[in-house]
């Protein structure tokens, strides 16, 4: 469903992931989501693939002896084909190693959205600079704000842990953490009264459990993505190398997730001292196994943060929650 | 009108049934009055009238008192010797510096640091703070902070007398006018006289005038008009015109002793510790060094202080302003290190971009602009709801 197919159309959140780019809008009191992976594929052209994928409404396009496959279908085609999809991200940003990625990234946005000629308000995500390094994040957000505008939208970021705080920390009056577990980044924000206080991201999530474990068993790594996201969960006996080996990867970038944490605490001297306990909740789509919050839970309490957490829960609809808080975001602003 | 307190704010908030709607009344109120709402600020803080917040406001928009005088002196060139370019050994490892001993006018510390407050004069609290995010600037959206995060160094330029035994009445009575102006007009939090002796004259809790307009960055943020986030230090000096501002080894020594337990006490990084002369800019023309105190050589390494001149000023990479001939002819070589990186990174940014520099400097400018409209609607904001 493209966005002009909406009957409210006042505003749009769009969460721009390293993994998936999800559209959000407000339909009546409901709040409607389109994701399409932000990947790509070049297959040999020929007129036959092309007519079917035309058939098929498969988002392509066509370039010399190539045809490129964009978006969701392109995970498909990867497998089918054997070779590793193409990213237009990598660790949150776009990928500087991929050449056509900003083309790319152009095209899959607009396979979600339509050109606006009535500037309409619209709110990305943008991930937080890394723990402990230089951020790098100007180039990034320049140029997806730079798309969104030519395509008519009034345009504004937001942190995407933030998101996650406006997705889901309502009853706490948007206090607590956002901590937002995807592809390439785990970003994670702070926030008092719906006030960002402190932000960061850590570099391993869900694409660094792919490559690591696809090293480990010759496995491509899309491949284990779709094994992971098909079948892995937590607390459970697997014959299976490849899931045994996700397991030990999910729980070292978990025990970094709160490393991490722990140490931009313990380094942040603006904190709210709050005598009531922090919620934390958990979202994006390397959360999302079973088990996960368990497993992040007793990470947190044998890290001894130096802070109090009250209910920590996995987002009501954690591949969504970021587009939902971008929305929620820029519906605040009309 | 008294603060609103945060609980009533949270009741009222609670009562929003539409989300959006909650969070919009939040932004509004937590956004705008975020440092009122804090409960880290003890309580005397909270309490702090509403004047003394829009002052607060006010004063991160306009340049304050300085004692300084930046035309006369723009063409000052530096002999305070040759100071090497080199980085203090102590990189970012903070000082253990302790409390000794506090009476009702003197603070003693474990350095040998002795500070004299008998002239402090308080002045509106530091309550928060804007920074903003490095690589990902909204101004709308920026953090808020308390704590000092840096210090500015400042010459008073103030009359000086001959630093001789014979001149010794005269050198008393100037240092105790010059206090005395800037204690009336807080222009700075700490004043070190010709002697070394340090004079606390706006506690370190509250605001200084001593920044104005100006910008500044650490690996994360971004600073702008450093009154409320960074702490001012100044030297009882003079930059004479074609000569150098100097200062005595007293005050040398001062300053080391006083950087290290400032440094200390707040987990000051080196590279928050600059002089005005770097951070100061002019959004009138868009030029960087409205000051110029200590636009050259300040003794960064008899201080403990790793050399921050040749850093890029963020005024340049991030805002894009620029500066002028007399900024440079008064800057000297090591400033100008600084000046030509930022520029080169300026250039590599907008190749980045595929835009010529002077369209991606008007885009810098822009964002600028928006931050400084930012903090003015903060302050207007804040006066309307103050006379409601």
């Amino acid at each position: 469903m493209k966005h002009s197919d909406k009957v409210n159309n006042s505003a749009v959140g769009l969460d721009v992931g390293t993994s998936r780019i999800c559209l959000a809008q407000r339909v009546g009191e409901d709040y409607q989501y389109e994701t399409q992976l932000n990947a790509f594929v070049t297959i040999p052209f020929s007129k036959i693939t092309e007519g079917v994928l035309k058939k098929e409404k498969v988002p392509h396009t066509v370039t010399g002896a190539e045809i490129v496959v964009h978006g969701n279908e392109s995970d498909r085609f990867a497998d089918l084909l054997n070779v590793e999809t193409r990213r237009t991200m990598d660790k949150g940003v776009l990928n500087p190693a991929e050449s056509d990625s900003l083309g790319m990234l152009r095209k899959i946005v607009e396979s979600l959205l339509d050109p606006v000629k009535h500037r309409q308000k619209l709110c990305f995500t943008v991930p937080a600079a890394p723990l402990g390094a230089e951020d790098n994040l100007t180039y990034h957000e320049a140029t997806l704000r730079q798309i969104l505008t030519e395509m008519g939208y009034e345009v504004k970021s937001i942190n995407e842990g933030l998101a996650v705080v406006y997705s889901e920390l309502e009853d706490s009056n948007y206090t607590g953490i956002g901590i937002s577990c995807g592809g390439g980044l785990c970003n994670v924000c702070v926030s008092y009264l719906s006030v960002p206080v402190l932000s960061f991201s850590i570099p391993k999530a869900g694409d660094y459990i792919d490559s690591s474990a696809a090293t480990i068993t010759g496995e491509r790594a899309n491949r284990v993505r779709i094994v992971k996201e098909d079948s892995f969960h937590f607390n459970g006996f697997f014959a299976d190398k490849l899931q045994q080996v996700l397991g030990v990867y999910y729980d070292e970038m978990i025990q970094s997730l709160v490393q991490g944490m722990k140490q931009a605490f313990a380094n942040a001297r603006n904190l709210p001292k709050s005598n009531r306990p922090l919620p934390i909740v958990l979202s994006g789509g390397t959360a999302m196994p079973e088990g996960f919050r368990d497993r992040f839970e007793k990470a947190l309490g044998e890290a001894e943060l130096p802070f109090a957490t009250a209910d920590i829960r996995v987002a009501a609809d954690p591949l969504h929650a970021s587009a939902k808080g971008a929305l929620v975001a820029a519906l605040a602003d009309l | 009108m008294p603060l609103i307190p945060r609980s009533i704010i949270e009741r009222k908030a609670g009562q929003i049934v539409d989300p959006v709607a909650r969070l919009r009344y939040l932004q509004r109120t937590a956004g705008i009055f975020h440092p009122r709402l804090q409960p880290a600020i003890p309580r005397r803080r909270r309490r702090l009238p509403a004047l003394g917040l829009a002052l607060l406001l006010t004063c991160l928009l306009i340049p304050g008192y300085k004692a300084s005088n930046k035309a006369a002196h723009a063409k000052a060139v530096f002999s305070f010797g040759s100071l090497t370019r080199v980085s203090a050994a102590s990189a970012d490892v903070f000082p253990d510096v302790w409390l000794v001993d506090k009476s009702k006018d003197f603070e003693t510390y474990s350095n040998g640091l002795r500070i004299d407050d008998r002239s402090t004069a308080p002045n509106q609290k530091r309550l928060f703070y804007p920074v903003y995010q490095r690589g990902a600037i909204d101004p709308q959206q920026p953090e808020w902070r308390s704590e000092p995060a840096g210090i500015v160094y400042h010459t008073t330029e103030s009359d000086q007398a001959r630093f001789t035994v014979d001149q010794n009445a005269r050198l008393k009575r100037i240092g105790k006018a010059v206090i005395g102006v800037v204690q009336q007009n807080h222009s700075y939090h700490f004043l070190i006289d010709r002697f070394g002796q340090i004079f606390r004259i706006v506690p370190e809790e509250d605001v200084a005038n001593h920044a104005g307009y100006s910008v500044w960055s650490d690996n994360s943020v971004i600073f702008v008009n450093l009154n409320s986030s960074f702490l001012g230090v100044a030297f009882e000096t003079e930059t004479h015109q074609g000569d150098l501002p100097s200062a005595t080894p007293a005050q040398i020594h001062a300053a080391r002793i006083l950087t290290e337990m400032l440094r200390n006490k707040y987990h000051i990084p080196e590279s928050n510790c600059v002089t005005h002369a770097q951070v100061s800019v002019n959004p009138d023309n868009m030029l960087v060094g409205y000051h110029t105190d200590w636009a050259a050589n300040f003794p960064f390494f008899e201080i403990g202080l790793s050399d921050n001149y040749n850093v890029p000023p963020p005024s340049i990479y991030a805002f894009g302003f620029d500066y002028d001939p007399v900024f440079i002819h008064a800057t000297g070589v090591r400033l100008w290190q600084g000046f030509a990186l930022a520029e080169d990174q300026m250039q590599s940014q907008a190749a980045a971009r595929g835009v010529s520099v002077s369209r991606y400097r008007v885009t810098l400018q822009k964002k600028y602009k928006e931050i400084l409209a930012a903090l003015k609607a903060a302050a207007i904001a804040n006066d309307n709801q103050n006379e409601t």
